[in-house]
């Protein structure tokens, strides 16, 4: 993958495996570097030692959930994206995210057409 | 019988009491409607489920639990208005529903924990869907046996729940959950540098001795016992056994392809069997194994290892077949053949006959090249197998004739249209000349990845990339494995043991391929061999974990040399280029389309519940198994619901009558035709104050029913002159159905219309025969039908039997799947937009009104087809 890599980095944080493997494989295919994290905690940790240019993130995890990766990494590097994704559309927590300056909110399944055009807006903005 | 029933519901008609049986039409039609409403949502979920697991979007389990809940909920909801429509005629149905609810449940909730309790099963009692029971090779191969191709030969399973037994018994799951923690297979981007680095090799080769060494509980061993003395007392004791492995999943949506130990020749012994099966199961442990596990992200000792017992073949002759070419014209397949036992060509060891084979109903060989076939596995009298030079006679020499690769390749055509997709196929045949299958699995064909809209520039632009032509080492023609692109230092195998030293990147160079090499496919970029198969079990490996691949490369062994950096392509047209040198341009380009979702094993095993959901088995109503215990999907459930439904909703459409106005059609052609409605079909506002019990025309607000008799109506078609019957018409007329007096157009009023404003069941008799149409006509192309059925007549049977090929040949013109049997014809029809229906309703009116006296005049064959035409085209005349 190293040989069309754009040095863009792409973190993605979902408590399910396929969700990080799918995106991940989607979203190499772009040329971007993305690692993929379990849960919130390791990923804040990496974030700490590394930049990413988005984060994609699930909304209800155990421990570190999706809004406290948002405040975290807002706190960190205020200008690194972050997308929302979550098998509940709760519309409040919609709300709560897009206030908390989210970049984009997806209920899964997530289009992964809309998904790769939701980081290519991202990065064009930055 | 049919026909029984119609003159049983003919007669019925004449009188004015019915029997209403429990329900009234009424209700079961608004029944009907609740199924048919549930039948769409259904449908739906499941469209959707296959659009969101297709690979365009990303997902979770919570999603597929969702989806699942639904469509159970609604198929539940579908079952209870279907039991009372059909008075709970279908008891059983109920238990295939739970059958499968049980599997996709395992799928979903837990992690496919085995539901089974027997350690032995007979393939007679194994399904398609028992892939955690016993394995998918056992499942997929019983599946065969039991519905398509019975030349398989006879065997049983040791189940998934035998072997948790074993494991347990002999405390191996410890060892096995000890493995755990340590990250001993760690993914690709961390592997050490060398594969005899590899830290997992003592503590598997531990957990392998230890199931070798291990005894087997006493209730697997009297299972087995059992199986052994029936297989002896069936077979006698002179016959051997193929002990296989079969894990689960295997051969389903991963190949394992090679890599489990088969034990072949195994007498019918006890001790025998067991020593078999415990080097089967033990080979879940073994490096090759492990190796393919990290290849998957599969953690070891995740799978479990159900085990086939298969009866052996004295095999002539044996090899392999691709039912779809992988690497070429996908209408033709690909035979690899030779002599003795299979297990030289799986292993791409010898040099095999090699035929290409044009499907079709009568294939044709288009090519062959027959192999030197130097040596051949044969097995030992006292058990076990060697491998022997073959005799100068037959070294050389083709291993099938014609008519067995032609027979092979009909087997193959029925096994594939069976699966609905490219079998790898494993076939012996014995010194009788008989044909047996002794697998079937998936064939994985590389598809090319086709680039999206927005991607495509960057594949455009480097497949302009032309490399150095002075760069190059080697070209040659021969057969591509898996196309693709791949770079490093050559590693030129010289045997098994030397692989340890064997770095990530290299490529591999080799004489022959072998399935050893999975220990090395996670390390290498490439793998090219002088000879080879494009059938062997290294082939499959490489296709499924995308290792650029090729064999008959001829001198590549002597063209290149160990440790020398290359690039490696391997393209459409058969042609394999090495290049001096890593070419990054070359990579960039090939790497862009390599990756798919397929390769994501959570995503293919999340995927693996539409195989419970999606596939539709139950495609004929007239098929054997249309039963409740033929669905294995929810799918099938769903279709014989339907079908059941509509079955039940013409035969009770009479009962409609009782309670109802019967309302006198008044036409202007005499088909005397009452009319009860059971809601919108008739628009009754004028009549109403007159109290009268007619209606026109005019008043027909059923969508069918208008579309049915403005057919009948259609100037011409209802012809009306006498036509006459010649003396022996006349006699069987008067033998058949005495009471009846011919030569009347007038019909007395004994046809009747079940109508709603969307349905119609119209049941027609004219003179001696009978049309029935039943027929759901809305805006929703899914809910509607149309089913037509025919029968009887004054004539001789002669020329009744014209008349159905009359209107057999016509429904095929309209779209119809027909059925024909004597003087009876049933038509059916579906899933059509209103528009469609009513031009075929309006067709199958003026089919009625034109057939009523045509049987008299088809005194021969040949007329058949001409009064089909003219009736096409618009001539009515007789």
């Amino acid at each position: 993958m190293e040989d069309y890599m754009n040095n863009y980095r792409i973190m993605i944080i979902d408590d399910e495996k396929i969700v990080g493997d799918m995106a991940k494989m989607s979203l190499e295919q772009e040329g971007y570097a993305v690692e993929t994290f379990l849960n919130g905690e390791a990923a804040l940790a990496r974030l700490l030692e590394q930049k990413f240019e988005v984060v994609v993130t699930d909304l209800k995890m155990k421990g570190v959930d999706g809004m406290e990766v948002l405040r975290t990494v807002k706190q960190l590097y205020p200008d690194v994206k972050v997308i929302m994704i979550t098998a509940f559309a709760n519309l409040d927590t919609a709300i709560e995210a897009l206030r908390g300056d989210v970049h984009d909110f997806f209920p899964k399944p997530v289009k992964i057409k809309e998904l790769k055009a939701s980081i290519q807006r991202a990065l064009s903005n930055s | 019988m049919r026909l029984n029933k119609v003159v049983a519901l003919g007669k019925k008609i004449l009188r004015d009491t019915f029997t209403a049986g429990h329900v009234t039409f009424k209700e079961m039609f608004s029944r009907f409607r609740q199924v048919l409403e549930n039948h769409n949502r259904a449908l739906e979920i499941i469209a959707d489920m296959g659009d969101k697991l297709g690979g365009d979007y990303i997902f979770d389990i919570n999603y597929i639990r969702n989806s699942y809940a639904g469509l159970y909920a609604t198929l539940t909801e579908s079952l209870a208005s279907f039991d009372v429509l059909t008075q709970h005629e279908y008891p059983r149905l109920k238990d295939a529903l739970d059958r499968i609810d049980k599997e996709i449940r395992l799928l979903v909730y837990k992690n496919g924990e085995s539901a089974q309790r027997e350690f032995v099963l007979p393939y007679s009692a194994l399904t398609g869907s028992m892939a955690h029971e016993v394995g998918g090779k056992n499942a997929n191969l019983a599946e065969l046996k039991n519905n398509v191709v019975p030349d398989i030969p006879d065997a049983f399973a040791l189940t998934a729940f035998a072997y948790d037994e074993f494991i347990r018994h002999n405390k191996i799951n410890e060892m096995i959950s000890e493995l755990e923690g340590k990250d001993m297979y760690p993914k690709a981007a961390s592997l050490p540098q060398k594969v005899s680095d590899f830290s997992g090799t003592p503590a598997l080769n531990k957990i392998h001795t230890s199931i070798v060494n291990g005894s087997i509980p006493s209730g697997i061993e009297h299972a087995l016992d059992k199986a052994l003395s029936m297989f002896r007392a069936k077979y006698g004791d002179k016959c051997f056994l193929a002990v296989r492995s079969s894990a689960e999943a295997e051969d389903g949506e991963f190949s394992f392809a090679g890599q489990f130990d088969t034990v072949l020749n195994v007498p019918l012994e006890s001790s025998a069997v067991q020593e078999a099966y415990k080097r089967v199961i033990a080979s879940l442990f073994s490096d090759k194994a492990a190796a393919y596990h990290q290849q998957l992200g599969l953690p070891v000792g995740s799978v479990k290892m159900a085990v086939g017992c298969v009866l052996m073949v004295d095999a002539a002759v044996s090899g392999v077949i691709y039912s779809t070419n992988p690497n070429g014209d996908a209408g033709t397949m690909i035979i690899n053949s030779t002599w003795g036992l299979g297990t030289s060509v799986v292993e791409g060891q010898t040099d095999a006959d090699f035929y290409v084979v044009r499907k079709g109903k009568e294939p044709v060989i288009i090519s062959k090249r027959i192999g030197e076939k130097r040596s051949m596995a044969v097995g030992l009298e006292g058990g076990g197998v060697t491998q022997v030079q073959t005799s100068a006679a037959m070294t050389g020499q083709s291993s099938l004739l014609e008519e067995q690769a032609l027979g092979l390749a009909k087997k193959a055509m029925l096994i594939e249209n069976y699966f609905r997709q490219p079998q790898d196929i494993e076939w012996a045949i014995d010194r009788d000349g008989k044909i047996f299958i002794l697998q079937a699995r998936p064939l994985r064909i590389a598809s090319s990845v086709e680039p999206e809209a927005g991607c495509s520039e960057s594949l455009q632009a480097s497949n302009s990339f032309v490399p150095d032509v002075r760069n190059i080492l080697m070209k040659a023609r021969g057969n591509v494995v898996q196309k693709g692109v791949g770079s490093g230092r050559v590693f030129m195998f010289k045997h098994a043991d030397g692989l340890g030293d064997f770095s990530r990147g290299d490529v591999l160079v080799a004489r022959n391929d072998s399935s050893d090499f999975i220990r090395v496919m996670p390390y290498a970029s490439a793998i090219i061999t002088d000879t080879g198969s494009l059938t062997s079990h290294m082939a499959s490996l490489c296709r499924e974990f995308k290792v650029p691949a090729f064999v008959n490369a001829g001198a590549a062994t002597k063209l290149l040399k160990h440790g020398q950096e290359v690039t490696v392509t391997a393209d459409d047209e058969a042609m394999l280029t090495v290049y001096d040198g890593i070419l990054r341009e070359v990579l960039a380009h090939a790497r862009s389309g390599l990756a798919a979702m397929e390769d994501i094993y959570e995503y293919r095993k999340k995927r693996y519940v539409l195989r419970y959901i999606s596939p539709l088995n139950l495609l004929d109503p007239l098929m054997e198994r249309f039963t409740p215990e033929g669905c294995r999907t929810i799918h099938d459930i769903l279709r014989f619901i339907h079908e059941k439904a509509v079955m039940e909703l013409i035969d009770n459409a009479m009962n409609g009558l009782k309670g109802q106005a019967a309302m006198k059609l008044e036409l202007p052609i005499p088909a005397g035709i009452i009319v009860v409605d059971i809601g919108g079909g008739l628009d009754q506002t004028m009549n109403c104050a007159a109290g009268s019990h007619s209606v026109t025309f005019e008043q027909v607000v059923s969508m069918p029913l208008r579309a049915v008799l403005q057919g009948m109506m259609q100037p011409g078609a209802w012809h009306s002159g006498p036509v006459s019957l010649r003396v022996n018409d006349f006699l069987t007329s008067m033998m058949r159905l005495p009471d009846i007096v011919s030569g009347n157009d007038s019909y007395a009023a004994n046809n009747v219309a079940v109508v709603s404003h969307e349905y119609l069941n119209l049941s027609l008799r004219f003179g001696y025969h009978f049309n029935m149409i039943d027929c759901y006509c809305s805006e929703t192309a899914r809910n509607n039908h149309i089913y037509f059925r025919f029968t009887g007549g004054a004539t001789d049977m002669a020329k009744r039997s014209r008349r159905i090929e009359l209107i057999s040949i016509i429904l095929k013109e309209y779209g119809f799947n027909t059925k024909s049997k004597g003087d009876l014809i049933i038509g059916r029809i579906a899933n059509m937009g209103r528009g469609d229906m009513e031009k075929i309703l309006d067709s199958i009116g003026r089919l009625i009104a034109y057939t009523r006296q045509l049987d008299a005049v088809l005194h021969d064959d040949t007329k058949v087809e001409r009064y089909a035409r003219n009736f096409l085209g618009g001539i009515y005349e007789l």
